[in-house]
């Protein structure tokens, strides 16, 4: 059993549902139309307010696309369980680990490519559209960081996201707790705990930090990295353990 | 059998138990499946078949005991769909995505040539249809899609998990000519049924799975004749000089209502030659040839009888 046959034979699978594809393109998309979309109309922070970072105001899109990421990520490997078709690919490739490697290796690499190309464009487009004064270069502190860093930041998520899919078997059980983990409980931790704390070590606030210029808080950009890391190492090795342990 | 590159693949099951908590889905089943001919899977519905075959291809991991293909376990070959081609679940096929590219992708992961793909299409009568979403396809198309699937390899083993489900009578006898062909060339073919009439159409061999045991490791013919007896039926117009030469004879024949007599565990070449020898007159002879499902049903009474004398035990799974 080989590495590249198990990547081939999951590439052919992602390009060939339309829902993948969608939702992959999807990324791009949100990230950087959305970002372009603020960058130009906006244009300058809100008057008054402190906290203005001028990288991180041409990532607005992020927000939804890293939702498109997840949703990608999560159908890519709870797909695999609609009517036990995952029967179906483990006949193929009954070596699970291999399996479960090409796949997360095949979408995370997918999401890490559109990812760059949407943060290029969020970067280079958004700062463009601001106001004369505001916009900086790639060459500008934390920049280049910041635009390879976003698309480090969609792959990772998208690879949790699947972490989690294959933990619950099933793409509505996994967006019933990856919704909640990225859309809601930001906020809820984020009031509870004033000036960081808990909600710094949350998955995308920690995630994020790489695209802030200035960071704040507990962890910086390497530091957030990693704690995002260690969320996606955990879903992810839980989702081998499940799927290795597992009948199938 | 002819030496066909495939070589002499068997499967071998060896003391395999399967237990969900306390319930015991497969109970410490031995056989074997050699290569050749046909063998029939049969049992009633939870009776272990579908479990069996599932630790056979590696999904399910064994209480204990073994399942080997060819001497090793499935998960231990290097690209199992070139030794062993399955169908479990003809439902498994992602609905969204083309015949074409299911089987490409299935095809890419044992770097089988994309053009088996396309001869396997044409084979299992899909060619029409290759670039349809599967979500669209009726469940005999689906149970196509999963020969075709089976076969993409061109492996030595096929295991098919009742292939006839939903087909039409026209893809009944295909699936049948084909499980006939693929023993002929030397393969090992395990179709698991409920069906007797339809297993009775293809098997040559049979194992009988009865609440995870095993109930029969036989060959067809040699299961339907130890069950079921023999019967001859036949007309004569010197019933009571017949009936006492048989008597003499130790088979016992008896008068039905229409006139004709009955004989069990008689063979018509018998009662011919005595007939023949003393100058009966015979109007009609004729060997009536017991059913499988006659067979089985037999079987499965005693198996009935059993269970309900022993303490129960053993649940179906």
């Amino acid at each position: 059993m080989s590495y590249p046959a198990a990547l081939h034979a999951e590439w052919i699978k992602i390009r060939s549902l339309r829902s993948l594809v969608g939702a992959l393109l999807a990324v791009p998309l949100a990230t950087a139309g959305l970002s372009l979309l603020i960058c130009g109309t906006l244009g300058r922070p809100t008057p008054g307010s402190t906290d203005f970072d001028p990288v991180l105001f041409s990532y607005y899109g992020l927000n939804f696309g890293q939702l498109a990421a997840i949703v990608f990520g999560v159908i890519a490997m709870g797909g695999e369980y609609k009517n036990a078709g995952i029967r179906i690919s483990l006949a193929a490739v009954p070596n699970r680990t291999l399996f479960y490697a090409a796949k997360l290796a095949t979408l995370g690499g997918c999401v890490f490519a559109v990812g760059l190309v949407a943060s290029l464009i969020s970067f280079l487009g958004g700062q463009a559209l601001m106001d004369q004064g505001f916009g900086v270069g790639i060459s500008d502190p934390g920049a280049l960081r910041a635009v390879v860093g976003c698309g480090c930041y969609l792959a990772l998520i998208s690879l949790l996201a699947a972490g989690v899919a294959a933990v619950l078997r099933s793409v509505t059980g996994a967006l019933s707790v990856l919704v909640p983990l990225f859309l809601i409980l930001p906020f809820v931790v984020g009031d509870m705990s004033q000036g960081g704390g808990a909600a710094d070590f949350l998955p995308d606030r920690a995630g994020q930090q790489i695209l802030l210029q200035h960071p704040a808080g507990a962890l910086g950009p390497w530091s957030g990295t990693a704690v995002l890391v260690a969320w996606t190492a955990l879903a992810v090795g839980a989702g081998w353990w499940a799927l290795w342990r597992r009948d199938a | 059998m002819d030496g066909h590159a495939w070589g002499m693949t068997r499967i071998d099951v060896q003391d395999l138990r399967k237990e969900y908590g306390s319930t015991r889905a497969v109970d410490r089943l031995t056989f074997a499946v050699e290569p050749g001919r046909v063998t029939g899977f049969l049992g009633p519905n939870g009776a272990g078949k579908s479990t069996t075959l599932r630790i056979l291809l590696g999904l399910d991991r064994p209480t204990s005991g073994t399942a080997l293909i060819g001497g090793r376990r499935y998960a231990d070959l290097a690209e199992p769909l070139r030794e062993v081609g399955a169908l479990l679940d003809a439902q498994a096929a992602h609905g969204s995505r083309t015949a074409r590219a299911h089987l490409r992708a299935l095809a890419a992961s044992n770097r089988i040539p994309v053009r088996r793909v396309d001869e396997v299409l044409e084979q299992a009568g899909l060619a029409a249809v290759a670039g349809r979403r599967i979500r669209t396809f009726s469940l005999g198309m689906r149970q196509r899609l999963g020969m075709a699937a089976a076969l993409l390899g061109d492996p030595a083993v096929v295991v098919l998990d009742e292939p006839s489900n939903g087909l039409d009578p026209e893809g009944i006898v295909w699936t049948r000519e084909l499980m006939r062909s693929l023993a002929r060339e030397g393969r090992t073919v395990l179709v698991s049924s409920h069906l007797m009439h339809e297993t009775a159409s293809f098997a040559d061999h049979l194992v009988v799975l009865g609440r995870g045991r095993l109930l029969a490791d036989t060959a067809m013919r040699d299961f339907i004749d130890s069950r079921i007896k023999p019967r001859v039926r036949l007309r004569t117009t010197e019933g009571g000089r017949l009936r006492s030469l048989l008597l003499g004879k130790g088979l016992d024949p008896v008068q039905r209502e229409d006139g004709c007599w009955t004989v069990e565990g008689a063979r018509v070449e018998d009662i011919g030659a005595i007939a023949a020898r003393e100058g009966i007159p015979v109007l009609e002879l004729a060997q009536e040839e017991a059913t499988l499902e006659q067979a089985y049903l037999d079987l499965t009474t005693d198996e009935a009888e059993y269970a309900s004398a022993a303490p129960t035990s053993n649940q179906e799974a």
